[in-house]
């Protein structure tokens, strides 16, 4: 089994991952061995395999939600553990989808969209502004008040991805993002991330395992037992 | 939206939670302020029986802290009037007498020309007429508390007496007395010629300087006796001090308990809620922002819990003072100063209670928090 070389020279590079290894429980359980790979900028990138495959582990690290027990981790350049300040990294440069959507029950479907938007020096207008324009531009203008429990899966996770754009980010990471949606739902769902690349030529990646999910990306990154064990290019898909 | 918005909402959601945190701070406070005001009501309620009595100063000998000062010789009267600005001195007996089958009564010798009698209210009967008469005079709760009306008979000590009146004063303690003529009072004590203190009425417009001054020369001229003022013999009385002692230590214990409470609700409520927590790093929230978040949360709680405390604790008193067993014998006293105490403490524990569970929710790795669910 070979390590993956996974470059891409065309554009310039935003992530860059040496040697990734996370361990957990005293290092009895090994998640990722030694994962390298680069990421450039405005890619869409699916990051497919098994469970326990060890590609949420990956993405958490990428979001910095997590830390690596060694290897290294570069942002444009800059090493993660430099980056000083991780809050405002992952409030300004992540915009993170999660397969259960994870939005606060008890606010409304605009006010969770304004969360992330704390952490920016916007008053509470903007907020209220910039959110109302986010839910309009996946297709909820008409569901702004509604809390989450009144939404379908799929209108939850469409206010998930508009919190993710909240503040502009330089990428967005989603893990198993249509995970707990219908085949319609999932559908529209990817038609957004594909659109939303096209749209703003955002950096994305992509964790599941779904081959259908997978193809919508510009690149497949496949992983078993921690490490990554091909990579391919597809044809690209939108944009 | 606003940050305090959020706050609310967060309270608002975990209804059952946020109002059991209200009820145990509230009991806590509750407990404080009915303790406080019932162990400060009984120290006014002292300082009221001498100033209502027109007393501005008593004099009694130097002992121990027995209740109950030593009785002296009652010419030291005289030795008094014989001082600056001192209008009257009136000498009197005064001990806690266990009499029939009720508890420990107070029971007062007075002399008839003593001025304490004036502020006294009859409200049935009549006064003793002289000095030989075995008759006493009943406080309207004593008169309850003895069970017996105007021609009873009672029994103190070696002596039985006729109640002859009932009265009314101002001063809590002296409705639960039995009063009679000093000479009376010395008999059935066996304390012929002796007072144990001496109530002085000063010249109107004496200064505290020159109340100092007398004080000093009470001291120099009488040796082994030290003068009071009504706040002092208040502040010193033994009784008092233990009632106090005794009301803060319980309003320790309940704040204790309410503190533990608070604690065990909101570290709970931060365990429930780690996932959210988790949510929130994820998306970028500051530590600092979080750990405000669940301070403000458990300060607001504390807050509401403060008020609704203070309005039971009220509540709760004002009830006992107009229970039958305790009417006329306990009264709350009330002030400003209390009341912001009280918010003070129950701030202070919402703040203390909520530190530990906030520093621990925000210290967490957002991955760790986010498997909660």
């Amino acid at each position: 089994m070979t390590e993956a070389q996974t470059t891409k020279s065309s554009t310039p590079v935003l992530v860059e991952a040496r040697d990734l290894c996370r361990t957990f429980d005293e290092g009895r359980v090994e998640a990722l061995r030694g994962v390298s790979f680069e990421i450039g900028e405005g890619e869409f990138v699916a990051v497919q395999g098994p469970s326990g495959s060890g590609k949420s582990t990956l993405l958490q690290l990428l979001g910095a939600l997590d830390a690596p027990t060694s290897g290294e981790l570069r942002f444009r350049g800059n090493r993660f553990n430099l980056l000083g300040d991780i809050a405002a990294f992952r409030a300004r440069t992540v915009g993170f989808i999660f397969q259960s959507f994870h939005l606060l029950p008890t606010l409304s479907a605009l006010e969770n969209v304004q969360i992330p938007m704390f952490e920016m020096p916007w008053p509470a207008s903007e907020r209220r502004k910039r959110a109302t324009a986010l839910l309009e531009a996946v297709g909820l203008g008409d569901r702004l008040g509604h809390l989450p429990p009144k939404l379908s899966g799929g209108e939850r996770q469409r206010v998930a991805i508009a919190r993710a754009l909240a503040n502009e980010p330089a990428f967005l990471l989603a893990d198993e993002p249509t995970g707990n949606l219908d085949s319609v739902s999932a559908d529209r769902i990817m038609d957004l991330l594909v659109k939303i690349h096209a749209e703003r030529g955002m950096t994305i990646v992509v964790v599941t395992h779904d081959a259908t999910v997978a193809r919508h990306a510009g690149r497949v990154l496949r992983m078993l037992d921690g490490r990554i064990v091909s990579q391919e290019s597809a044809a690209p898909t939108a944009g | 939206m606003r940050f305090f918005t959020i706050i609310c909402k967060n309270l608002l959601r975990r209804r059952t939670r946020s109002l059991l945190t209200i009820a145990g701070i509230a009991i806590g406070i509750g407990a404080v302020v009915a303790l406080a005001s019932l162990a400060w009501g009984f120290e006014a309620s002292w300082v009221r029986t001498y100033t209502a009595r027109g007393t501005d100063m008593i004099v009694t000998k130097v002992t121990s802290q027995s209740p109950i000062p030593a009785p002296f010789a009652e010419e030291r009267e005289k030795d008094l009037r014989a001082l600056p600005h001192v209008v009257q001195a009136s000498g009197l007996l005064t001990d806690l007498i266990s009499i029939e089958d009720a508890p420990t009564v107070l029971v007062f010798g007075w002399k008839g020309d003593a001025f304490l009698w004036e502020h006294l209210h009859l409200v049935s009967g009549r006064w003793p007429e002289n000095d030989s008469e075995p008759v006493v005079v009943l406080g309207s709760v004593a008169a309850d508390m003895l069970n017996k009306t105007i021609g009873s008979s009672v029994q103190i000590e070696t002596g039985t007496f006729q109640v002859c009146g009932i009265f009314e004063s101002s001063a809590l303690a002296e409705n639960g007395a039995v009063i009679l003529r000093l000479p009376q009072m010395q008999r059935i004590t066996e304390q012929d010629g002796k007072v144990n203190f001496i109530n002085m009425k000063l010249a109107p417009g004496t200064t505290q300087q020159q109340i100092d001054e007398l004080r000093r020369a009470i001291a120099t001229r009488l040796t082994g006796f030290k003068a009071f003022t009504a706040g002092e013999i208040a502040q010193n009385n033994t009784g008092i001090q233990v009632a106090k002692a005794m009301s803060w230590a319980t309003s320790g214990i309940a704040l204790f308990v309410g503190a533990i409470g608070v604690m065990n609700t909101v570290l709970m409520s931060v365990f429930e809620r780690m996932h959210e927590i988790g949510i929130l790093l994820a998306i970028g929230w500051r530590r600092s922002r979080i750990l405000r978040m669940i301070l403000f949360e458990s300060i607001l709680l504390g807050v509401i819990g403060g008020i609704v405390g203070c309005a039971a604790g009220t509540v709760a008193v004002k009830l006992l003072e107009n229970t039958p067993l305790l009417r006329g014998k306990i009264q709350g006293e009330f002030s400003v100063f209390l009341f912001a105490l009280a918010l003070a403490i129950s701030i202070g524990l919402g703040a203390l209670g909520g530190l530990y569970p906030a520093v621990r929710g925000s210290r967490m790795q957002p991955s760790e928090a986010l498997r909660y669910e």
